[in-house]
Parts: structure tokens; sequence; C-alpha cells
């Protein structure tokens, strides 16, 4: 019967590509939204993994960076440095705010970095220094994109800052990075006594889970988290930020598809209301004739994921050519996602068409000399 | 006479109830052996569907019975049916009623799957089949490259596919020029005579009373009135004698359903009467004086 289905289905193979193109084009939204979505929590957390730190000392509570605000002494950094398994402590400041270049905005997190910092700074520099001098920014994300080159200048909270270096691998669509030393950030922001984070390296063997532990049992008033919980945090951040959007899209997705594959299948199966009703007169059991249109479902929407799934592995192979902020990642869980919605949309789609075939009657293969 | 494939007794079917109601088919009895061509006629609306319908397990009487290789099917609960109409009937029908997305061979080999045979099985058995019927080159073709001849042959082998005992044919030869339309009778008695399988065709085509055993006429739901009419000495038919086949031996009158009926008799007419050779009848020469109706002339004569 899966046989006939699928001879149903591609005898007219313009209708049959235009729903497998319809019900494909359902799924690459599914897949797409997905795919931006995990690329940008792979991304928004490269700053955090990549500066080196194995621990971070936060204002009591704060366990992020995205959408957080942290202030604590500067004097704790010399607190967490007597710390048994502190290797290394430093402060680094942080605003998000907005980078002006020609009079255009660049939403961006501002680092300040003390002078000499280990720990912070860009892993990954394009052109330029790392490490920015008095007056100087390093920069990643939308404003490298634009083509801003070494030497332009751009305004950081009203003030004029040359760009000394070029950054990348640490921006995401969501904020582009631009680092500063500390002075100049206490400069522009006063509170030169205040820290946003300590950063924190360990001694060798030591486990930065017990290393947080020891500094939250020493130091009053402060959260710290190991990198990968810190980084953790950032990413779930993001994921019940997007929740809502990912969400509604998926459903525009899901009712797109079932439209698509409902209208296809129907159309399809009332075509062809004869020739079930053959299939009955000849002695085919209802079973057989549901399996059929239940076969064609399964068929259209297997064909119209798979279709899906590829365009959306070309369009994550293009993003980063158009926009190289823009990285899609698809996953399994993305992709078991869909295969579930895809069995639920082929079960949905094919209730009318079977629905049409269980009243028909098998006499109509006479039918045309009742009348 | 062998024990009947088909045998109907006493069938009604009524639709609506009181005012509104019709009896389509009246107390209509009938049996069919094996290896026997029954040819069913009659004007429109005279009920032959309706007849066709119950006799192929797609509708059920209001009274009678319809008993198929003894078994009775009027009788059997509904979910039963289709099990019965895959295995033990065969159909053929006017417009060919292939599965337009399957080729030749597909068409017939589904409906073995149907019946529960591996595929690549069927597909053996369907590929005889169809090699049998002359369509060797023209097994893997859509219906809609195929003539309308080739369709029927299709269609006859899907019939054959699971090996019936009964097969009906719903005007077999409505679609089809007269060349080919012959062709499909004569197939059609061979499959009859050489298989054993008992043929219930329902049509208009006079054509077919060539190769039937049996004629029978109905109108208004009833087989017509046996008085008035003759009775065929080979079939025992009532056969209307004004539009009937008629042959004159020994000075006596005979009527018959169909030309094969005629022929039969009158290759050796003595047969059919118990006392002839005692009688020295046998002796007498037969004087053909065949008479056919204006329906049965242009050629056929």
């Amino acid at each position: 019967m899966f046989h006939l289905a699928h001879r149903n289905l591609f005898q007219s193979k313009a209708k049959a590509l235009m729903a497998m193109g319809g019900v494909a084009l359902a799924f690459m939204l599914i897949f797409s939204l997905d795919a931006v979505l995990a690329g940008l929590e792979g991304r928004i957390a490269s700053f955090i993994e990549k500066t080196g730190a194995d621990v971070w000392v936060a204002q009591s509570g704060v366990r992020n960076m995205h959408m957080a605000s942290s202030t604590i002494p500067r004097s704790v950094v010399d607190q967490v440095r007597t710390i048994e398994g502190v290797a290394e402590a430093s402060p680094v400041r942080y605003l998000t705010n907005v980078i002006v270049r020609d009079d255009k905005p660049y939403i961006a997190y501002v680092i300040g970095l003390p002078e000499g910092a280990t720990m912070g700074t860009p892993a990954k520099i394009a052109a330029g220094d790392a490490y920015p001098k008095p007056g100087e920014v390093i920069v990643d994300g939308a404003l490298r994109q634009e083509s801003a080159k070494v030497g332009d200048t751009v305004q950081i909270l009203g003030s004029d800052f040359r760009i000394g270096g070029l950054a990348e691998g640490l921006a995401s669509t969501l904020s582009s990075l631009a680092f500063i030393r500390l002075d100049d950030f206490d400069r522009l922001l006063g509170n030169a006594s205040t820290t946003s984070y300590v950063l924190v390296r360990v001694a060798p063997g030591v486990s930065p889970d017990d290393v947080a532990a020891r500094i939250e049992a020493a130091v009053p008033s402060v959260t710290a988290s190991s990198t990968a919980r810190f980084g953790g945090e950032e990413r779930k951040v993001v994921r019940d930020m997007s929740t809502e959007i990912a969400v509604i899209m998926n459903l525009a997705g899901v009712l797109i598809g079932l439209a698509v594959m409902a209208l296809s299948v129907y159309t399809t199966t009332v075509s062809r209301l004869s020739e079930f009703g053959l299939l009955r007169a000849l002695g085919a059991a209802r079973r057989h004739c549901y399996g059929v249109v239940l076969g064609q479902a399964v068929l259209t929407v297997a064909l119209g994921f798979g279709l899906g799934l590829a365009f959306t592995y070309a369009a994550s192979a293009i993003a980063p050519l158009v926009d190289p902020l823009l990285y899609m990642q698809i996953t399994w869980p993305s992709i078991l996602k869909a295969a579930g919605i895809s069995l639920v949309v082929a079960g949905l789609a094919a209730i009318a068409p079977i629905a049409q075939i269980s009243g028909v009657d098998p006499a109509i293969v006479f039918r045309r000399k009742v009348a | 006479m062998n024990a009947p494939t088909l045998s109907v007794s006493h069938l009604t079917k009524r639709f609506g109830t009181a005012a509104t109601e019709v009896v389509a088919v009246r107390d209509v009895s009938l049996e069919v052996a094996p290896g026997e061509v029954v040819l069913i006629m009659g004007p429109s609306g005279s009920g032959k569907t309706t007849l066709l319908l119950m006799l192929g397990a797609l509708l059920r009487g209001s009274e009678g019975e319809i008993r198929l290789d003894g078994e009775v099917l009027s009788a059997l609960p509904e979910d039963k049916l289709p099990a019965i109409r895959l295995r033990r009937f065969g159909f053929i029908f006017q417009d060919f009623n292939l599965l337009s997305a399957l080729t030749a061979l597909e068409n017939v080999a589904i409906v073995a799957e149907l019946a529960g045979v591996r595929s690549k099985d069927a597909k053996a058995r369907a590929t005889k089949l169809l090699l049998d019927l002359g369509l060797g080159e023209r097994l893997h073709f859509l219906p809609e490259k195929l003539s309308g001849g080739e369709k029927q042959r299709v269609a006859i082998a899907r019939a054959l596919v699971n090996d019936p005992t009964f097969i009906l044919a719903d005007e077999p030869t409505a679609n089809l020029d007269s060349k080919i339309g012959h062709e499909i009778m004569r197939l059609l008695r061979s499959i009859a005579k050489e298989q054993g399988r008992s043929i219930v065709i329902v049509s208009h085509d006079q054509r077919i009373k060539d190769i039937a055993d049996r004629v029978l006429w109905l109108e208004d739901g009833a087989f017509k009135e046996a008085t008035a009419m003759l009775v065929d000495p080979v079939c025992g038919m009532h056969v209307e004698q004004a539009s009937g086949i008629v042959a004159v031996w020994d000075d006596e009158r005979f009527a018959f359903c169909s030309r094969g009926c005629r022929d039969e008799f009158l290759a050796k007419p003595y047969r059919f009467f118990a006392d002839a050779e005692a009688s020295g009848r046998h002796e007498t020469a037969v004087r053909d004086v065949v008479r056919q109706e204006a329906a049965l002339a242009g050629g056929r004569t």
C-alpha cells in the first residue's frame, strides 16, 4: 500500500514538488529559527569562556553578564588573592552601552581591563593591538563588520576613542565588544573603587567550583561561579528570552506545514475517491485505504522534512558569508523536535482525507449506472 | 449439472419505506454452474445494477439468500465481505477502473498483495497472467498508455489474479470497438470453459449472446415471466419468441437464449430429448430457419 501511496504522490510531479516544497519551507522556518537561537546561545558566552578565567566573582546574586549589573568593591580583588587555590585575580569593569561611529550607534559590551591584564583580553586579534593604550579601544562585532579600521575614531560615553585593534570571534548578533583600559573606564564612569567582576585563575589541579565555594565563604556579599557555570547561566538568559519567540515561530511553521500538507493530501485523495471506492469494491479493507492516505502524508512530510533540513544546512553555510556575526547551529534536539512535529502534522493532515474515504461506498464503481 | 457456484434464492431488494418504498429487485432466483456464462440483459432501470451489487457482495438484499460455493454470503457480517470479494470474486468493469498511478503489472499485482501474497510472488503471478493475455510488452505501461482492449485485458488479469470461482462483469464490451469487444467476449468464454469459472455478465450488448450459455431478461426487478415464452432446450432458460433465436426441427419450433445454445442444439438436436433415439427422431433433418431480429442483424446472420 505504501507503494501505491508513493505512486499516487508522484503521479503529478509538479504537484508533489509543490507540496513538498511548501512543507520544506515550513520546516526550514522551524529549523532556521532554532539554528539561529542555538548559534546565538553558542556565541553569547564566547567572551566569558575565552577570558582565560576559571572563576567569576560578582555582586551577590549576579550569575551572568547579559542584561545584568554587578558592582563590588575593588578591594575584593585583594581578598580573593589570599584565598587558597587562587593563582591570580584581576578586576574587570563592564557596562552595556553604545559605541558611536560616524553618528551611527552600535550596542556593545564595554569592558574595562587593568593594565597588564592576562585575563579578559581579546583572544584573537585581526589587526592592530591586543591591549588598548590610553584613549584607545579594541573592537569586535558589528562595528568591525562595517569596515572600521585601526585609527578610526569612535565615541564611548561621549568621549572619543581611537580604534587600536580589531578583535574577532567574541561578538554575536546581540552585542559587539569594546575593550578599553580600566583607568579610562573609571574616568568615564567614576567609582574607581569598584569593579563589576573579579576574574580568577585557579592554581593547577584545583577545582574552580571548590575555589568559588571558598570565595563565597570568605568574602561577604559576592557570588562566585566557575566559568562553566557562569557561561551556562549566560546561555540560559538568552534561551529564556527567546523561548516565547521560538514557540510562536515554531507554531507558525507547524501551521503553515499543516495547511500545505492538509490541502495537498486532501485534494489528492478527493481526486481519487473513485479509485479508493474501486479498492474497497475489489476487497481492500478500510485500513488499507487509510494506509495509502497516511503513507502519502508521511511520505510528503518526510521528504519535506529532509528538504527543509537540507535548505537550512545550506542557509547556515551561506549565513556567515552574508553576516559573519550570524551563526546558525543545527542541533539534534531541534531535529528530533521537528521530526516529532512532522509525525503530528502528517497524522493531522490525514484526518480529513481519511474521513472522506471512510464514507466512500464501494458501489461507487457502478454508480454511473445507478443514476 | 454440477453443484452451482452461485445460487440466488428469492432475492429481493427494497429501498425506502412505506410510501417511498421502491422494489429494485423482486424475488429473483438464479443458479450459475461452474464454467457457465450467464448474460443478464434488461432495459435501463430494470434493477440490473442493484442485482449486480448484491451478487458482488457490495449490497445486502432485503430478503432472500445468496450462496457462493455453498457459503451463504447474505448471512456473513459486513466485515467479512471484503475478504470474500478479494479472494472469491473477480470484477470486470465497463470503464476498466484501473488505478491510474500504477502500471499494468502493478494494477494486477496489488490485488494479490491485498490478499496477503508477498510482493515478489504477486508480481510473478501478475506477470504470468498478463503474458497469457498477450500483454507481455505492456507490463510497465501506465493505463493512460494502453488501448481500451489492453486496459480491459489488464482488468481481466486483475479479476483472475486471486483465482476466483466467480467473475462478475459489468458491461465489459461497452467501451470497446466491435473487433476488440469480440476478442474480450471470446476471452471471457474461454476463461469460463477452460478454467471452470462461472461468469455473470450484465450488459446491453447483444453480441454477448454469442458467447453466453444463458441469457436472462430482467425487467422491473424480476426475470421476465416465463409464460408466453419458449424454453431453450439446451440450457432450459425461458426466452422470448419475438426477440430470440429460433430453429425448426422435426416440424417443431424451438427458441434459444443465444446463438451458442442454438449451435449446440443444431449440432445434435436429439441429444436434448430423452426419447429421440428410440422414436427415430434423430433421423429427422434439421431445417435451420434462423431468424434474427433487427437488433441482431448487422452482418451476424
